[in-house]
C-alpha cells in the first residue's frame, strides 16, 4: 500500500465523518481525547503506584544541550527557555492537552510503502501539501493544558541537567558522553544546527540514549532512537512555493547558504517547481562568511524572477535584506527559515523585510486566543525574551511530549518511553494541533504562512492545519518495525533524481 | 554584453575594491610603519560599528556624528591599546600578533557579555539609482568614494606634511630617525591611532549594511589579510591601492560567473601565486624596481 | 655535548627542553606508569574524557616544534587535523570490509596531510616571505578549507560512495579496529591509545629536537641567514619540520575521530586555529613539556567552564593569552620552572625558610 491509499483512506474517512475537516473529527473528538488521557492516566497511576511511591524522591534527569554562547547563542537561549517553561508546568502539575490517538487517528494508520513509488509523485505532493484553508475553519480552545493529575511525572520532579556547549561541535560530543556516562541522564535533547546533532548522534545511538532533535532542519533522519519535532521541508517549502507561486508566478530565483541546509532545500525547491508548473530559473549558494551581496543583487536584477525563494541563513547572510532595499530590489521573498527562527523582521529596521512570506510551524505573532496565552505565559516567566521564536515553541513541545510519554510508559527507561512516543500521540500545541508519527519519528505539523509588510507587520495568508512528514515514509522508513540509524539525502529518493540537476 | 551589464559590472568591481581598500589600509599602515599585524583589527571595526549602532539608537545623534564618534573613538582606544600592550612588542613581531590575537578574543567575547548577540542596526539609506533595467544602491558609491578619499588623505599626509616625513623616515630607518630627532616613540602612537581610526570608519561606514553581532569582524579580516599579504608592508598606501585593485580584479568575474564561493577561493589562489614569486608583495616589488631603477640612473 | 655521535639516550636527556636527569626521568616514568593504569580505577566516562584531551597533544607539541624551536607561527595545524580526520574518514569507509581498513586510514591520513603541507610549504618557504607572512596565510588556509567542506553537502561531493557532508560533518566513522579490538570513544582501548600516542609524540620529538637536526632548526629560528651561510638547506628544513607538525596534527584529528566518530568543517575554523596557539603560548613555546603540560590544563579548563560557565570561556582564554604574552612571555609552565629551578640552585649554606634535606639533588 503506498502512501497516497493512506491519505485516501484518511481523506474518505473525513468526508464520511461530519463537515468539520478537522483531523479530530476522524472519530474522536475534544472530549474524548480528554477521557482517554484521564483513563491513560488513571490506569497509570494504578499500575504504577508501587513504582511511584519508591521512586518519590528521585528526580528524573533531563539533559538539555543548547548553545547559550557562540554563534547559535540567540536561538539557544530561546530553546532553553521553551524547555524550562515546560518543566516548569509539569513539574506544577500541568500537561498539554491530548494523548494517544487510538484507532483511527492519524499516526496509527501510518502505511509504509514496500519501496519508494516512482508515480502519483503529484499526488504525495498535494495530499501532504495542499491542505490550504484561506480562513480559520474551527475555533480553538484557548486554553491548552490540563490539570496532569500530579507534581512532575510518575511523582517524580523533573530536575533539568542543562550545560553549554558553546556552539561547538567537540564541546557537543563531550558534554553528550558526560551526560550519558557521568549524569546518567534519562532523555536528552540537544542541538540547534544539523552538525551538532550529527555530531552526537552516533553517541545517542551506541549507548541507546532517547534524543529529541527540536529543530526544523532539511529532513531525512531516520533513528530508532531519534525524534524531531521541528518542521521538514515538504511542511514548509511545499506549501511556500504553492502560495507563492499562484500569487506571484512561475519564475524562481534560488539564493541559498552554500551548506547542507541551504543545498538540500534548493535541491527540494528544483525538484518540487516542476510539478507546480514552476521553473527555477537561477540558483546562487553563498559562503555563510559572506556579508556583502551586491554581486548577488545584480545577478538577480538581470534574471528577472517573478519571485525570490530565500534560503539564506546566519547573521552575515541577514544582510542582504536591508541592502536589497537599498539597491531597490522589490521581488516578493518566499522562505522556509528567515523570521520565524531568527527575527530578522525585529532586528532590522523596515522596510527591508517587505514582501517577505515564510510558512512557519510557529510564530509568536499568531493571533489565535491559545497563542496569546501562551506568550503571555512565557513572557511571564522571562520577561526579557527577544523574541519567541519557532524553535523554543518546538522546544516547549517537545519537552511535554517526553512527558506524556513517559507517563504512558509508566517507566523512563528508554525502549519502553520510545514504544509510548510510536504509540501515535497527538497534543494541543500552542500553534495548534500536532501528532507524532510513529512511522518516522517526525511531528506532524501546523503551518502557516505569514507575510511581513513595509511596517514589518505580520499578517497570516492562509494556513495548512495538518502536515504530516510523508517524505521518509515514501522512501520506506518504518521505524516501529525496522530499526535504522542514518540521515537519509534526497539523492537516495529516486524522484528527486529526476529533476535534482543544478543548472 | 550590453552597456547595462557592463555598468553593472563596473559597479560591483567598485564596490569590491572599496570593501578591500576600507578593511585593509588601516592594518596596512599599521604594519608598514610599526611593523606589527594587528589580529585585533576586525575587532576594531566592530567596535567602530558598534559605536555609531549605539550612538545612533541610544543617543539619537544624526548619522554623520555617529560616524566621527568612531572614527574618534576606536582611534583612542588604539592609542590606548599601542601605550599599554603593543609598546612591549616591538622586538617580538609574532609575540605581538599573538597578543593582539588575544585582545580580539577579549573583545569580541566581551562585546557579546555586555552587549548581548546583536543591535538592531540603522537603517541604510535607501537612495537608489536606476540604469538601463539594473538599480544600483547609491549608499554603496558612497563608500567607494569613502574608500577613494580615505586613500587620498593618507597620501596626503604622508607625502605633504611634516608628520609624514617623520613618519616615513620612521619607516625606512628607525634608528637613523631617532638619531636626526624624531621621537619615533610618538610616530608609533600616532600611526597606530591612526590605523585603528580608520578601522572604526570602516565599522561605522558598513554598520547600515550589515548585521551588528560581535563577531562580525571576522568577515572582514580574512580578505583583510589576503590583501594585506600580497600588498607588502613596504609601501603602506600604493600596497593597499594596487592589492585591492588587482584582488577585485580576479574576483569579480569569478564570482559574477561561479559564484561567491569561487571568488574567495580565486583570492587566496591568487594570493599564494604572488606571494611565491614576489615575496614581498606588491609594493616590496614597486619598491625594489624603484631602487633599481634610481641604482641604474646613477651609473 | 663532547661526543661525535651522541647516543639516543644522551639525545633524550639533551638540554632542548625543561626537565632532565634521572629525578626528572624516574618521575616522568612515574607519572607515564600512571596514567596507563588509570583504567584500572578510571569510570567509562573518565577515560573517555581523558582520551579526548590527550589525544590533542600531538597537535600542540608539534606546533611547538615549528613555532617555539623552528620560528615559525602556524595557525595551519586545525587544518591539518581536519584533513587527516577526513581523510581517514573517507579511506576506512570505502575500505570497510577489509580488516585492515582503518590502519590503512591512518596511515592515508597522515601521509596526506604530510603531502599537503610540504606542497603548501614549498610555496611558502622557498619564497623566504617574511615572519608575519606565514601566519596569516595559514590562518587564512584553515577559514578556507572551512568554508570549502562547509559547501559539500550535496550527494555529488562524495569519495568512492562516502559522502563529504558539508557542514553536517561526516558522520558514521568507524572507529580505528585492529583486530577484535575497536578504539571507540569511550573504550579502555582509545584511553591507552592516546596515552602512547601522547608519550610516544612528547619522546619522538625530544629526541628530534635534541639531533643534530634539531639543533639546525633551532639555528633557524635565531637567525636564518646565518644558518644560511654556514651551507644549510634552511627551506627544506623548514618544509620537512612544517611537514613533521602537520603529521601530528593529523594523528590527532584520525585519534578525534576514533573517539567521536565524526568530523566537520568547524574542526579547522577560526576557534579551532587559534587553539592550539593559545596552548602553545600559556605553556611555553621553547618547551615540548610545557606544552604537553598545558594542552592538557587547558583542554580541562575549557571543559570544565563549559559545564559551569560556559558563555565566559572564550573571554576567559582571550585574556589568558593576553595575560600570558603580557607578564609571562615565556609561558607560564616554563616561567614557573625556571623559578623552581632558579630558587633550587641556591647555594646551600644560605638558610631558607620550610627547606629541608631533600634539597640535595643535582640541578
Amino acid at each position: 500500500m503506498t502512501n497516497d491509499e493512506t491519505n485516501g483512506i484518511a481523506s474518505s474517512e473525513r468526508l464520511d465523518a461530519q463537515e468539520s475537516p478537522r483531523p479530530e473529527a476522524v472519530g474522536i473528538t475534544r472530549r474524548d481525547f480528554m477521557k482517554a488521557t484521564a483513563a491513560t492516566a488513571a490506569g497509570v497511576a494504578v499500575l504504577g503506584a508501587p513504582a511511584i511511591a519508591r521512586a518519590q524522591a528521585q528526580a528524573i534527569k533531563f539533559g538539555l544541550l543548547e548553545d547559550r554562547s557562540g554563534n547559535f547563542a540567540i536561538f539557544g537561549l530561546n530553546k532553553w527557555h521553551g524547555t524550562q517553561l515546560a518543566i516548569k508546568e509539569i513539574n506544577e502539575g500541568f500537561t498539554l492537552d491530548g494523548g494517544v490517538q487510538g484507532p483511527g487517528g492519524p499516526g496509527v494508520h501510518a502505511k509504509i510503502a514496500a519501496k519508494p513509488p516512482t508515480q502519483n509523485i503529484k499526488q504525495t505532493v498535494d495530499n501532504g501539501g495542499a491542505q490550504t484553508r484561506d480562513d480559520v475553519v474551527w475555533t480553538e480552545s484557548a486554553e491548552y493544558l490540563v490539570k496532569s493529575g500530579e507534581q512532575g511525572v510518575l511523582g517524580r520532579k523533573i530536575e533539568l541537567i542543562a550545560p553549554d556547549p558553546q556552539s561547538d561541535n567537540t564541546q557537543f560530543q563531550a558534554l553528550a558522553r558526560r551526560l550519558i556516562l557521568d549524569e546518567k541522564v534519562d532523555v536528552i535533547m540537544a542541538g540547534f544546527a544539523s552538525a551538532e546533532r550529527e555530531a552526537i548522534r552516533p553517541i545517542m545511538d551506541q549507548n541507546k540514549m532517547l534524543y529529541f532533535y527540536n529543530n526544523q532542519y532539511e529532513g531525512g533522519v531516520a533513528d530508532k532512537n531519534t525524534f524531531c519535532t521541528g518542521a521538514v521541508p515538504e511542511q514548509q517549502i511545499v506549501p511556500v512555493m504553492q502560495y507563492m507561486i499562484k500569487n506571484f508566478g512561475p519564475r524562481i530565483y534560488t539564493l541559498a547558504a552554500d551548506y547542507n541546509f541551504g543545498q538540500l532545500s534548493a535541491a527540494w525547491t528544483r525538484a518540487m517547481a516542476p510539478l507546480l508548473n514552476a521553473e527555477v530559473i537561477g540558483e546562487e549558494f553563498i559562503p555563510l562568511s559572506v556579508s556583502q551581496f551586491s554581486s548577488s543583487i545584480a545577478k538577480i536584477q538581470q534574471a528577472k524572477p517573478s519571485w525570490l525563494m530565500m534560503y539564506i541563513t546566519g547573521q552575515n547572510h541577514s544582510n542582504f535584506y536591508p541592502q536589497a532595499n537599498a539597491a531597490g530590489l522589490q521581488f516578493p521573498m518566499g522562505s522556509s527559515i528567515n523570521i520565524a527562527q531568527g527575527y530578522e523582521h525585529r532586528r532590522f529596521a523596515p522596510p527591508a523585510l517587505n514582501r517577505f512570506h515564510v510558512t512557519a510551524s510557529y510564530m509568536e505573532e499568531i493571533p489565535t486566543p491559545r497563542n496569546k496565552l501562551f506568550v503571555k505565559r512565557w513572557r511571564a516567566m522571562f520577561a526579557d525574551e527577544p523574541y519567541l521564536a519557532m524553535e523554543g515553541h518546538s522546544a516547549y513541545v517537545a519537552t511535554h511530549l517526553y512527558a506524556k510519554a513517559v507517563r504512558l510508559a509508566g517507566t523512563t527507561e528508554k525502549a519502553k518511553v520510545i514504544q509510548a512516543l510510536e504509540s501515535g500521540i497527538g497534543v494541543e500545541a500552542p500553534a495548534g494541533w500536532v501528532a507524532m508519527d510513529p512511522a518516522t519519528h517526525h511531528l506532524s505539523q501546523y503551518i502557516r504562512l505569514a507575510r511581513c509588510d513595509e511596517k514589518h507587520d505580520i499578517t497570516f495568508m492562509t494556513e495548512w492545519p495538518h502536515i504530516e512528514p510523508w517524505w521518509t515514509r515514501r522512501l520506506g522508513v518504518n521505524l516501529v518495525n525496522k530499526p535504522e540509524y542514518k540521515q537519509y539525502v534526497p539523492d537516495e529518493d529516486p524522484f528527486f533524481k529526476m529533476f535534482g540537476k543544478k543548472k | 554584453m550590453s552597456l547595462p551589464y557592463l555598468v553593472s559590472l563596473l559597479y560591483q568591481y567598485a564596490d569590491n575594491v572599496a570593501f578591500l581598500l576600507l578593511a585593509a589600509l588601516g592594518l596596512m599602515i599599521i604594519l608598514g610603519v610599526v611593523d606589527v599585524i594587528n589580529l585585533a583589527h576586525g575587532e576594531l571595526i566592530m567596535l567602530g560599528a558598534y559605536t555609531t549602532t549605539l550612538a545612533y539608537h541610544r543617543a539619537h545623534l544624526p548619522l554623520p556624528l555617529c560616524m566621527l564618534l568612531s572614527v574618534v573613538g576606536v582611534g583612542a582606544f588604539g592609542m590606548l591599546l599601542e601605550r599599554t600592550v603593543i609598546r612591549r612588542f616591538y622586538r617580538d613581531r609574532l609575540g605581538a600578533l599573538v597578543a593582539t590575537w588575544g585582545i580580539s578574543l577579549i573583545l569580541s567575547q566581551g562585546t557579546l557579555l555586555l552587549l548581548g548577540p546583536s543591535l538592531i542596526a540603522v537603517p541604510l539609506p535607501d537612495w537608489t539609482v536606476s540604469y538601463g533595467g539594473y538599480s544600483f544602491g547609491a549608499y554603496r558609491l558612497l563608500l567607494f568614494g569613502a574608500a577613494v578619499g580615505v586613500v587620498l588623505l593618507a597620501w596626503w599626509v604622508f607625502y605633504r606634511t611634516r608628520l609624514g616625513v617623520r613618519t616615513r623616515a620612521t619607516m625606512q630607518n628607525a634608528e637613523m630617525a631617532r638619531a636626526v630627532g624624531v621621537d619615533t616613540r610618538r610616530i608609533y602612537l600616532y600611526t597606530f591611532g591612526a590605523g585603528s581610526a580608520l578601522a572604526g570608519l570602516t565599522g561605522a561606514l558598513y554598520a547600515p549594511t550589515t548585521t551588528i553581532v560581535p563577531l562580525m569582524g571576522t568577515t572582514f579580516v580574512d580578505v583583510a589579510f589576503i590583501t594585506v599579504v600580497v600588498g607588502g608592508g613596504a609601501n603602506p598606501i600604493l600596497g593597499a591601492l594596487t592589492s585591492s585593485a588587482l584582488l577585485a580584479l580576479i574576483s569579480t568575474p569569478l564570482s559574477t560567473a561561479l559564484g561567491t564561493f569561487a571568488g574567495r577561493i580565486g583570492l587566496l589562489v591568487a594570493a599564494l601565486a604572488i606571494i611565491r614569486f614576489l615575496p614581498r608583495g606588491l609594493s616590496g616589488y614597486f619598491h625594489d624596481l624603484q631602487r633599481r631603477r634610481m641604482a641604474a640612473a646613477r651609473t | 655535548m663532547t661526543e661525535d655521535r651522541p647516543s639516543a639516550l644522551s639525545r633524550l636527556n639533551g638540554p632542548q627542553d625543561l626537565g632532565r636527569g634521572p629525578v626528572f626521568w624516574t618521575a616522568f616514568g612515574v607519572v607515564s606508569a600512571a596514567l596507563l593504569a588509570f583504567p584500572l580505577v578510571g569510570s567509562p566516562f573518565y577515560l573517555s574524557n581523558l582520551a579526548a584531551f590527550f589525544l590533542y597533544v600531538p597537535m600542540g607539541l608539534g606546533l611547538c616544534l615549528v613555532w617555539g624551536y623552528g620560528g615559525i607561527l602556524s595557525f595551519g595545524q586545525a587544518a591539518f587535523f581536519g584533513i587527516g580526520g577526513y581523510l581517514y574518514g573517507v579511506i576506512a569507509q570505502n575500505l570497510a570490509p577489509m580488516p585492515a581498513a582503518s590502519l590503512l586510514g591512518l596511515l592515508g591520513a597522515v601521509a596526506g596531510s604530510v603531502l599537503v603541507a610540504a606542497l603548501f610549504g614549498y610555496f611558502v618557504f622557498y619564497g623566504q616571505v617574511s615572519a608575519w607572512i606565514i601566519p596569516l596565510l595559514t590562518l587564512v588556509l584553515s577559514l578556507i578549507l572551512e568554508t570549502f567542506m562547509g559547501q559539500t553537502a550535496g550527494y555529488q561531493w562524495r569519495v568512492g560512495h562516502v559522502l563529504l557532508g558539508g557542514y553536517n560533518g561526516m558522520t558514521g566513522i568507524p572507529s580505528i579496529t585492529v583486530g577484535p579490538l575497536e578504539f571507540g570513544g569511550a573504550s579502555v582501548a582509545l584511553y591507552l591509545l592516546a596515552v602512547a600516542m601522547l608519550l610516544l609524540a612528547y619522546v619522538g620529538l625530544r629526541l628530534f629536537v635534541n639531533s643534530h637536526l634539531g639543533y639546525v632548526v633551532v639555528g633557524i629560528r635565531d637567525d636564518a641567514e646565518r644558518t644560511r651561510m654556514l651551507g644549510y638547506d634552511v627551506a627544506r628544513t623548514q618544509v620537512v619540520i612544517f611537514a613533521l607538525a602537520a603529521g601530528l596534527a593529523s594523528l590527532s584529528g584520525v585519534l578525534y575521530v576514533s573517539w567521536g566518530n565524526y568530523v566537520n568543517p568547524s574542526s579547522m575554523g577560526l576557534y579551532a586555529a587559534t587553539l592550539p596557539v593559545i596552548w602553545t603560548a600559556v605553556g611555553g613555546r621553547s618547551s615540548l613539556l610545557a606544552v604537553l603540560v598545558s594542552t592538557i590544563a587547558l583542554k580541562w579548563l575549557a571543559d570544565t567552564l563549559a559545564v559551569r560557565g560556559g558563555e565566559y570561556a572564550f573571554l576567559i582564554m582571550g585574556a589568558l593569552l593576553l595575560g600570558t604574552m603580557l607578564f609571562f612571555p615565556l609561558g607560564i609552565v616554563v616561567s614557573l620552572a625556571r623559578s623552581w629551578r632558579r630558587r633550587r640552585s641556591v647555594p646551600a649554606g644560605r638558610p631558607e625558610a620550610g627547606r629541608g634535606a631533600g634539597d640535595r639533588r643535582s640541578p
